[in-house]
């Protein structure tokens, strides 16, 4: 059984259709890409997967239960965890904040924790030590008390993915993280995701709309295009379809950029 | 308990009870009547804060949950405890006693319509939610306006017919303080914890907290129960200081006058909005000789201050480490540790 399983995924939004039909399962352990021009549907079928947005038609499977429609604080807590396109921090919290929000154990209590009761300061102290844990292994350390916005671009991205990492997930969704990014940043990128899906054992399903990023990382692209997926299969495979040559020259973006 | 905490309580009781007995001494009674005022407005600004400024949620109808906590425990106090108070004697030891159940009724009470305005309010965001708030509070002070049993327009005095030689007045400086202190440890607490770091969160980025795994919708309404019961104490406080209560006296323009402590102090600073809720509330005194050009002034400050600093006086900054304050906490907890 796939750990994730999206079938006949419908997403309109009025009379505009941004996912058509659409198909995808991500086996236990995998690193998928899902690639495409902007505009394909990519972020829709993220927010889809994660709650923001219920799908008009269709079903989303998480580990065999159906979680298409659920509040996105009921699907984190199921396992799956992301990051954003356009950058959502907390800008004014530190980055070691940022990373302690997502800690499910720490917030847990709410306003409970007015009363202090027993154990809170154990819960505090180990929230932190996991925090600074977290920011150590993404490379964040020397940022641990920076508010979030005054990182540097790169850094911002890094604890993006730190804050996901923190909710613990099963099933990581990487939404555009090279964006903006030279390309030594976005080699040592690929090395992060390689290292973080081995250290914490995760399945990731990673956007970008170019497949050069993807080609040495993921051992499955899949392509979409105007909310229809129009390939899925290994990096070269995909890379020469035609179907796939045509949807990127007829966009701004060349697939083999 | 640690020494330190033991000696900062030893503080703060010594403090209040000077503040008790030197400021009759010192101050002509109006000045005191003041600082009680000053203190209230500290407790409602405090309260809104958690809302306003640590939760992101800009409610503009406070007024109304102070409205309430002042009529529930005036209420409590005239038809229930006049005769309580009557029946033990309603020696010192005895009002010391009796104060804190008013309070509490008031804050229980505000803190029930809070969560009735919350749930349906909370659907919306941002101006709709305010309009939402200001509404609420407008349905409540009108609704209590048409209510005989606590005098209706007439206004409603703190005296039982019953037993009209109880007095039900709690002028004390050390119970506003006191309570004022209370209210603001006890929202520190909360909003510099594990706990209160999920409200910030949701402060930040609604989206992002969500799908992080904060429930957004519980942290925002256990937010405005919090806020509405402290908000009622502050309105129970005023009710037992003052004697005598009337609407006007928590029509949208208190409202605003509460939005614009937390908004001057400082959204998310609770220092900020202690020192706005202070300077506020007694600014409009010292310009008294002014006369007809002391709220034009005042309303000239108010702009300037925000044209100056439109993060407020202290942005999210506290004035000094709040002893409560969780990092603090966790931090020397965690050195005790290694
Ligand atoms: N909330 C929304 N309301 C209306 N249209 C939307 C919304 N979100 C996305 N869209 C539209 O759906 C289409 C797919 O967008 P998106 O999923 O962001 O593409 P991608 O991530 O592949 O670039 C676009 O035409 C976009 O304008
Ligand atoms: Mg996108």
């Amino acid at each position: 059984m796939a750990l994730l399983e999206v079938t006949g995924l419908t997403v309109r939004f009025g009379g505009l259709t941004a996912v058509s039909q659409l198909d995808f399962a991500v086996e236990e352990g995998a690193l998928v890409a899902l690639i495409g021009p902007n505009g394909a549907g990519k972020t829709t079928a993220f927010n889809v997967i994660t709650g923001v947005y219920a799908p008009t038609e269709g079903s989303v499977r998480f580990a065999g239960d159906e979680i298409g429609g659920a509040r996105p604080h009921a699907i984190c807590a199921r396992g799956i965890a992301r990051t954003f396109q356009n950058i959502r921090l907390f800008r004014a919290l530190s980055a070691l904040e940022n990373v302690r929000a997502a800690l499910q154990g720490a917030h847990r209590n709410g306003a409970r924790d007015m009363l202090r009761g027993p154990g809170w300061g154990a819960r505090e102290r180990s929230a932190e030590d996991e925090a600074r844990q977290l920011l150590e292994e993404l490379g964040l350390g020397a940022f641990a008390s920076a508010r979030a916005d005054s990182l540097p671009y790169g850094e911002q991205r890094r604890l993006e993915i730190a804050r996901a990492i923190a909710t613990r997930p099963r099933l990581l969704l990487l939404d555009e993280p090279a964006a903006g990014m030279n390309p030594a940043e976005k080699q040592a990128l690929r090395a992060l995701v390689a290292d973080l899906r081995r250290a914490h054992r995760l399945t990731i399903v990673l956007i970008d709309h170019d497949v050069s990023f993807v080609m040495n990382l993921s051992e499955r692209v899949a392509v979409l295009d105007h909310g229809e997926k129009i390939a899925d299969g290994a990096p070269e495979d995909v890379r020469r379809d035609p179907r796939v040559i045509e949807a990127y020259l007829g966009s701004e973006s060349e697939a083999h950029a | 308990m640690s020494g330190a905490s033991l000696a900062r309580i030893g503080a703060l009781l010594l403090a209040l009870a000077a503040l008790q007995w030197l400021a009759p001494l010192a101050l002509n009674p109006y000045y005191v009547t003041i600082l009680a005022r000053i203190g209230i407005a500290i407790t409602a600004a405090v309260s809104l804060q958690l809302v306003n400024g640590f939760t992101g949620q800009f409610s503009i109808g406070h007024a109304g949950f102070m409205a309430l906590g002042a009529y529930s425990s005036a209420a409590f106090s005239v038809y229930l405890g006049a005769a309580v108070l009557d029946s033990l004697g309603g020696g010192g030891l005895v009002r010391l006693v009796y104060f804190p159940f008013p309070l509490i009724c008031g804050g229980l009470v505000a803190a029930l319509a809070g969560l009735v305005v919350a749930v349906p309010a909370l659907r919306l965001r941002g101006d709709y939610l305010a309009i939402a708030t200001l509404g609420a509070g407008e349905i409540i002070r009108i609704a209590i306006l048409n209510i005989d049993a606590v005098g209706g327009a007439r206004g409603f005095s703190l005296a039982s017919s019953a037993y009209p030689s109880v007095d039900l007045r709690f002028d004390s400086l050390a119970g506003v303080y006191g309570v004022a202190v209370l209210t603001i440890a006890a929202i520190a607490r909360l909003v510099y914890s594990g706990g209160g770091l999920a409200f910030r969160a949701v402060r930040e980025d609604e989206i992002a907290a969500e799908s992080l795994g904060v429930p957004t919708t519980r942290v925002k309404v256990e937010a405005f129960l919090v806020s509405s019961f402290f908000a009622g104490v502050a309105g129970a406080l005023f009710a037992h200081t003052e004697g005598y209560i009337h609407t006007n006296s928590f029509s949208f323009v208190r409202s605003f006058e509460l939005v614009a402590f937390v908004v001057l102090g400082g959204l998310g600073s609770l220092s900020g909005a202690v020192l706005a809720a202070t300077v506020l509330t007694a600014l409009p005194e010292v310009l008294r000789g002014l006369g007809e050009w002391r709220m034009i002034l005042y309303s000239l400050l108010l702009i300037t201050t925000m044209i100056v600093r439109p993060q407020g006086l202290l942005g999210q900054r506290e004035l000094l480490p709040l002893p409560w304050s969780a990092h603090r906490g966790a931090r020397r907890a965690g050195r005790g540790a290694a």
